[in-house]
């Protein structure tokens, strides 16, 4: 996009007269992951009909005063491709593990680190959420960020809490993390 | 540095009016738009015709900024003054919002999509004298067509509402000078669809919507009913499309460039810009005037609903006409007479939606 648009664009978002702060939120992981569970659980939707996701879901909600724009991409294999395609602008990263899918958290883990060196998420804050915590197989979220080595990111901020996208537990918790880490960095 | 923005904000304004932009951006919107149903899902590639969106606006935006010689802290300026901020001026700018806007883009394409199956589907309709059965399904396509056909009478009734106050707004502005309005607008209308990028829409491009749910399906399975897979009779008949596409106004390009010059249309729009910021208000001034307005108001809808019906007689005497000559399939009396008691129930709750649609514009 030239320089010229960028102005422009910028300024022509003004003229929606929203004051509203808005927040762009991507929303990332493997398929099976929970996902699109944790997005219609935010936007306080039915969350027992979902059916794996094949393209992307988009979502608004309103969080102290924020605008959340959450977008859920489709965590198949053939979609991961497209992953980078929404990168831009993002405000922030939620990653979301299938908690009791040990098999997988290699797999998981590799991913992450691939979306970590994307040039558009440069230094953008990383919420991960150890989902699907009601199940007994549940690792915890300390034992996930052991297998993940969490604590070799430095350049950004990041948080993982555990959480439960069918009850909604924990998800609160991470919520809050956002409006006291990225919003208030953000105004 | 007033006085220089609201020029430039009248050139913007004019230019979102002109051909220039809205042909381009029609056949996009109109080429593209086939893909886009109305399930909750996205699907990848609209990501794609999004950026390709984006592109083009983008370069429709540069080149008339280096023709007009307005500079981007001109144009910033002419953004942030409040003449700029007024809601018509906001509808102008609709789709240069949908660029960086994904969920307007969608409900853009969406509703463009939505509108040309109606017309084809009604175009098969009217010529056969009713859908051929590849077409229904076996299943109640016509009532969800007439709800949909309902949505886009809304959407003319709220167009006219929309061209009366900028014709309202023009004779206020213009009223000294005018001598022959229409001196002008000898030319064609901006958009007639014609040629390839209307036959290349419907068939074109087959919808797959990735195996979901088949409830609330309209546009989805119209669309199906468009493609490929239907038998010659339909393939046919959806080329014809762009006939008839001009009768029904789409709610996509602002209206005012149909009629209108680009410097006109930029008056009008101007003429309610200052009146929504303030600036001055001739007509909220006299109450009196005011109810005039609302009676002005109420026979022009009137007029237009009127129009409406008539486009549709005329039409129907042209299908009238097509069906006389021999057809494969001999159609029978009963047939004809049934639609003619459909139509008929279809004007009457046409009327009535047009009397509740009237009451709630006029009490605004
Ligand atoms: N027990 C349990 N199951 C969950 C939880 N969250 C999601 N699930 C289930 O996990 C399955 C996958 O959930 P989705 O939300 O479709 O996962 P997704 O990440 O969107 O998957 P893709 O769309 O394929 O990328 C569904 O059957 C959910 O009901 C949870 O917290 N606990
Ligand atoms: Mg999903």
């Amino acid at each position: 996009m030239g320089e010229i648009q960028k102005g422009l664009f910028s300024v022509i978002e003004k003229l929606k007269g929203t004051t509203e702060q808005e927040l762009r939120i991507v929303l990332l992981g493997l398929d099976n992951a929970g996902k699109t569970t944790l997005l219609k659980k935010l936007a306080s939707e039915d969350v027992n009909m979902i059916t794996p996701t094949q393209g992307f879901n988009i979502k608004s909600v309103t969080f102290h005063g924020m605008k959340l724009n959450v977008w859920d991409i489709g965590g198949q294999r053939k979609i991961r491709p497209f992953w980078k395609k929404y990168l831009e602008n993002t405000d922030l990263l939620i990653y979301v593990i299938d908690s009791a899918d040990k098999k997988r958290f290699e797999e998981t883990g590799l991913e992450l680190s691939e979306l970590i060196d994307e040039e558009n998420l440069k230094g953008v804050p990383l919420l991960i959420f150890a989902n699907k915590q009601d199940l007994t197989t549940a690792s915890t979220a300390s034992e996930i960020t052991e297998g993940l080595n969490l604590h070799t990111y430095r350049d950004r901020e990041w948080q993982i809490q555990a959480c439960s996208a069918i009850s909604g537990e924990g998800v609160q918790d991470g919520m809050n993390w956002i409006s006291n880490n990225i919003v208030k960095k953000k105004k | 540095m007033a006085e220089d923005s609201e020029w430039v904000v009248e050139s913007i304004a004019g230019y979102l009016g002109s051909p220039e932009w809205l042909i381009p951006l029609t056949d996009f919107i109109e080429n593209k738009c086939s893909v886009f149903d109305d399930e909750e899902e996205n699907k990848l590639s609209y990501t794609e015709i999004h950026q390709q969106y984006k592109q083009l606006v983008e370069k429709l935006l540069e080149n008339y900024m280096q023709e007009v010689g307005i500079s981007e802290q001109q144009f910033l300026d002419a953004c942030s003054s409040p003449f700029a901020k007024s809601k018509t001026l906001q509808a102008l700018f609709q789709p240069v919002l949908a660029t960086n806007d994904f969920q307007l883009f969608r409900s853009l394409m969406v509703q463009k999509n939505v509108e040309l199956q109606l017309q084809a589907l009604r175009v098969i309709k009217e010529r056969n004298g009713a859908l051929p059965e590849c077409l229904t399904d076996g299943t109640d396509v016509m009532s969800e067509l007439e709800q949909q056909e309902m949505q886009i009478l809304q959407e003319v009734l709220k167009r006219s509402k929309e061209e009366y106050e900028e014709e309202i707004a023009r004779r206020e502005h213009v009223a000294p000078k005018v001598g022959s309005t229409s001196a002008s607008l000898g030319e064609e209308p901006v958009r007639n669809g014609t040629g390839p990028q209307a036959a290349a829409h419907t068939p074109a491009q087959p919808i797959n919507s990735l195996g979901k749910k088949e409830d609330k399906v309209i546009s989805e399975r119209s669309s199906d009913s468009a493609s490929p897979k239907a038998s010659d009779n339909c393939s046919t008949e959806t080329r014809t499309l762009p006939a008839v596409r001009v009768p029904v106004k789409g709610p996509a390009p602002p209206p005012m460039s149909r009629e209108k010059t680009a410097n006109q249309a930029a008056e009008s729009w101007l003429e309610e810009a200052r009146k929504e910021a303030g600036i001055s208000k001739p007509f909220r001034e006299l109450t009196v005037a005011q109810q005039e307005e609302l009676q002005q108001r109420a026979e022009y809808l009137r007029q237009q609903r009127d129009k409406l019906q008539a486009l549709k007689k005329e039409q129907k005497g042209k299908s009238v006409a097509v069906e006389e000559t021999p057809s494969p399939t001999p159609t029978p009396a009963p047939a004809t007479q049934e639609i003619s008691v459909e139509e008929k129930k279809k004007l009457q709750k046409r009327k009535h939606l047009a009397e509740k649609l009237k009451e709630e514009v006029i009490k605004k």
